[in-house]
């Protein structure tokens, strides 16, 4: 089961590139998986930027500073390709699915540490093709469901929709190398006695959402490659008069962008296992049912698609069937949220801020997933598709659920990756502007939504003034605590105190914590031996070393 | 286990990358796979829509003459579109006819170039509602086959059809007493498949390249 095989590692114990090619040709897990979260800040700051515009034309009705509304239009497509493929997904699993995949499971590294550089590399490429796409005409207005014939060359002429389509292409390659990669990882390279059944649930929550981008991943690339031979080369895969269909791009790309959010938010249900675990000092309730409730989420997340499409013309019958799939993933999410609840019954829970951001993460994430099932009646979407509650739903259940898990995770490992510790008065600060900014921005778009105010239009009716006004002071709340986020890892790095090697104590039971902080640079080159006792989840107990 | 890790390192490396490699390339083979499978959609979809007339697909493959005539009827209402970039004027020579179930019709529409030039167009077509596209059944029809119009030629183009008397035992569909059938021609010239792409390509050109 477990083999300690890393190209260029294992065998050259004392190679330890610096200066720029320690990062350029970076083969070590924990640098890429640096450069990843690195690269997400970076694009949560253009991404955020790009919102706040949004929420300050959106604060007042009438057209304020868009008097070019392609380029509002513009600014919600790459508000939205950039929050979900090069914030949310680079920093869950190409930041901390590589930090702490080898890690947890007691490997020196990657299975393939060169194609985890080009993974990460495909990634920034993509980026910069997306960034530059807005520059190019009048760049891609077409949402980031790039539905033709919206986006197709009748309507979007320029260029900008082809850069768009090569960043998706660019991300989408480096991602599924990045999954085949973690999949074998975690197949081929766990420590001895590392079983399956002990892997921590973060583990898990990588390992499925891997499967899930190296199934989906492919069908977006296919479809974006009709979309773009269709623009370019004559090709009638959406074009009516050719004898195509546009609804095949919305069930390719729904074939694809479902799994998509499972893609999100997967990973975020691994991180807040191990905080909720951790800063209760209790094992994880129901560690099994977990682990298979993510494999359960990831399968029933391949045959919901068309719940995406209830107002496109699909068949009655189709409607029924995908109104009941999708409600029935509201039973494995259910035995999640449930069980997080049971691991923190009756444990020592120390508010610490990764736990606070966890507790905001269930919050955000019942509440909404409650509007899901709302929306899951094709009956009742019907009235809702395409307003703002929809905007209000995914941005509660996925989009800032999301963040949550994410800053949870920042807190929650810093030490670990840095070897300094944040200043836990800042962060707690840092997590109710953050968490009340939020609320106050999404909740009243519920009420927006339910009196029909239209997503992806600039201006409104007069009617919509008041909850808009309120939405967008939120939105000023949520930049004051993203901005404090970043002020907070520049005090982290300039006065944060040394981290010991486990700063949470005995609640933290997984193999990350048994190397010392910062992590060095090669970790479990002898392979730790993980015992009957030794769940990585586990319970509490002290037997967790590495081996000699 | 872990005293065998020093003694045999060589071996064991290699061992893993072996089984590393094969991960991979099973893991390759997949997404190749998903790929393929993304296009194999394409004919997958459209065969799916011809079987079950889904998305009011009517039929038009192996179409056979009616064998029985209910007394049940029924109204087939005919509609008309044309794409702009195709100057030609199309409409159906009768509105609607009532018609029994089983019962063969002859209808017509005529296509008129209004332009001065040749044109070719392509029709496609649907029926609304979507259940009852698999009971309409077209024995003869201008389905997307390429018509070209003189200058000012004015031609009649002929539907022979039937609805199905099976759609009086279907639950989704037996309530139906109204069948519309739409065409909607677009111009297929020369070898620019589709006119409102050549007509953004032509804006793009026009526009210095880049739009």
């Amino acid at each position: 089961m477990a083999y300690a095989t890393t190209a260029g590692h294992g065998e050259h114990d004392e190679h330890h590139p610096t200066g720029w090619r320690r990062w350029i040709y970076s083969t070590n897990h924990k640098d890429i998986g640096t450069m990843y979260i690195i690269l997400s800040l970076v694009a949560a700051l253009i991404g955020g930027v790009m919102s706040w515009m949004i929420r300050l034309e959106l604060a007042e009705p009438g057209i304020q500073f868009f008097d070019n509304t392609q380029f509002y239009n513009v600014l919600v497509t790459a508000h939205g390709f950039l929050m979900v493929f090069f914030v949310v997904m680079p920093a869950m699993i190409g930041g901390f699915g590589n930090w702490f995949v080898p890690l947890m499971i007691g490997a020196p590294d990657m299975a393939f540490p060169r194609m985890n550089n080009i993974s990460f590399w495909l990634t920034a490429a993509g980026l910069t093709l997306l960034v530059s796409s807005a520059f190019v005409g009048e760049g891609p207005g077409t949402g980031w469901t790039v539905y033709p014939p919206l986006s197709s060359i009748a309507y979007h002429p320029g260029a900008a929709v082809d850069f768009g389509i090569l960043a998706l292409h660019l991300a989408g390659a480096g991602s599924i190398l990045g999954a085949i990669n973690l999949i074998v990882t975690i197949f081929n390279m766990r420590a001895p006695g590392m079983t399956f059944h002990r892997m921590p649930l973060f583990v898990w929550a990588i390992m499925v959402t891997a499967f899930l981008l190296l199934l989906a991943l492919p069908v977006l690339a296919g479809a974006l490659t009709m979309l773009l031979t269709d623009r370019n080369f004559g090709t009638s895969f959406y074009v009516v008069a050719g004898g195509g269909d546009p609804l095949l791009w919305q069930h390719l790309f729904w074939f694809f962008g479902h799994p998509e959010v499972y893609i999100i938010i997967l990973p975020a249900f691994g991180i807040i296992s191990q905080i909720i675990s951790t800063f209760s000092k209790k094992p994880v309730f129901g560690y099994l049912g977990m682990a298979y409730a993510m494999c359960a989420i990831g399968f029933v997340g391949f045959i919901v698609w068309a719940h995406h499409m209830y107002t496109s013309g699909i068949g009655t019958n189709a409607r029924a069937y995908f109104t009941v799939a999708t409600m029935i993933i509201a039973v494995p999410t259910g035995i999640k949220i449930f069980s997080w609840l049971a691991t923190m019954w009756g444990g020592s829970i120390e508010l610490k801020a990764p736990m606070l951001f966890a507790l905001g993460f269930l919050w955000l994430f019942v509440i909404g997933g409650v509007t899901g099932v709302v929306l899951a009646n094709a009956s009742i979407d019907f009235v809702m598709h395409d307003t703002y509650y929809v905007v209000a739903h995914f941005h509660y259940v996925m989009a800032i659920a999301a963040i949550f898990a994410m800053f949870g995770a920042y807190y929650y490992w810093i030490g670990k990756m840095s070897g300094r510790q944040y200043s836990e008065r800042l962060a707690q600060i840092q997590f109710w502007v953050f968490f009340i900014g939020v609320n106050v921005l999404f909740f009243p778009q519920h009420f927006l939504g339910l009196n029909g105010m239209p997503r992806r239009i600039p201006d409104y009716p007069d009617a919509f003034a008041g909850w808009n006004m309120v939405s967008s002071v939120g939105a000023a709340i949520t930049m004051a605590g993203t901005l404090m986020f970043y002020y907070i890892i520049w005090h982290t790095f300039r006065y944060g105190k040394v981290a010991e090697a486990n700063p949470w104590g005995e609640g933290a039971t997984t193999l990350e914590w048994t190397v010392p902080s910062p992590a060095p640079f090669h970790t479990h080159e002898e392979l730790p031996v993980i015992g009957a006792s030794d769940h990585g989840h586990g319970p509490v107990h002290g037997g967790l070393k590495p081996a000699e | 286990m872990s005293d065998k890790v020093g003694s045999d390192k060589a071996g064991r490396v290699k061992a893993g990358r072996t089984k590393n490699r094969l991960g991979a390339a099973a893991l390759f083979a997949v997404v190749g796979g998903m790929v393929g499978l993304s296009f194999a959609s394409v004919p997958l979809y459209r065969a799916f829509c011809q079987a079950t007339g889904y998305g009011g697909t009517p039929r038009t493959e192996n179409v056979v003459a009616p064998t029985a005539v209910a007394d049940r009827r029924v109204i087939v209402q005919f509609d008309a579109n044309v794409n702009p970039d195709l100057p030609w004027r199309f409409k159906p020579a009768q509105r609607q006819v009532d018609i029994r179930l089983g019962e063969e019709t002859l209808i017509h529409y005529t296509a008129v170039n209004l332009s001065d030039r040749p044109l070719t167009g392509t029709a496609t077509f649907n029926i609304a509602p979507d259940a009852a596209a698999q009971y309409f059944s077209k024995i003869q029809c201008f389905c997307f086959t390429e018509q070209t119009l003189a200058p000012r030629q004015e031609v009649s183009m002929p539907v022979l059809f039937y609805v199905d008397p099976a759609i009086a035992d279907d639950v989704d569909a037996r309530d139906i007493t109204k069948i519309t059938l739409s065409y909607t021609f677009y111009r297929t010239d020369g070898d620019d498949k589709n006119s409102a792409k050549s007509a953004g390509v032509a804006a793009r050109n026009a526009r210095g390249g880049n739009g």
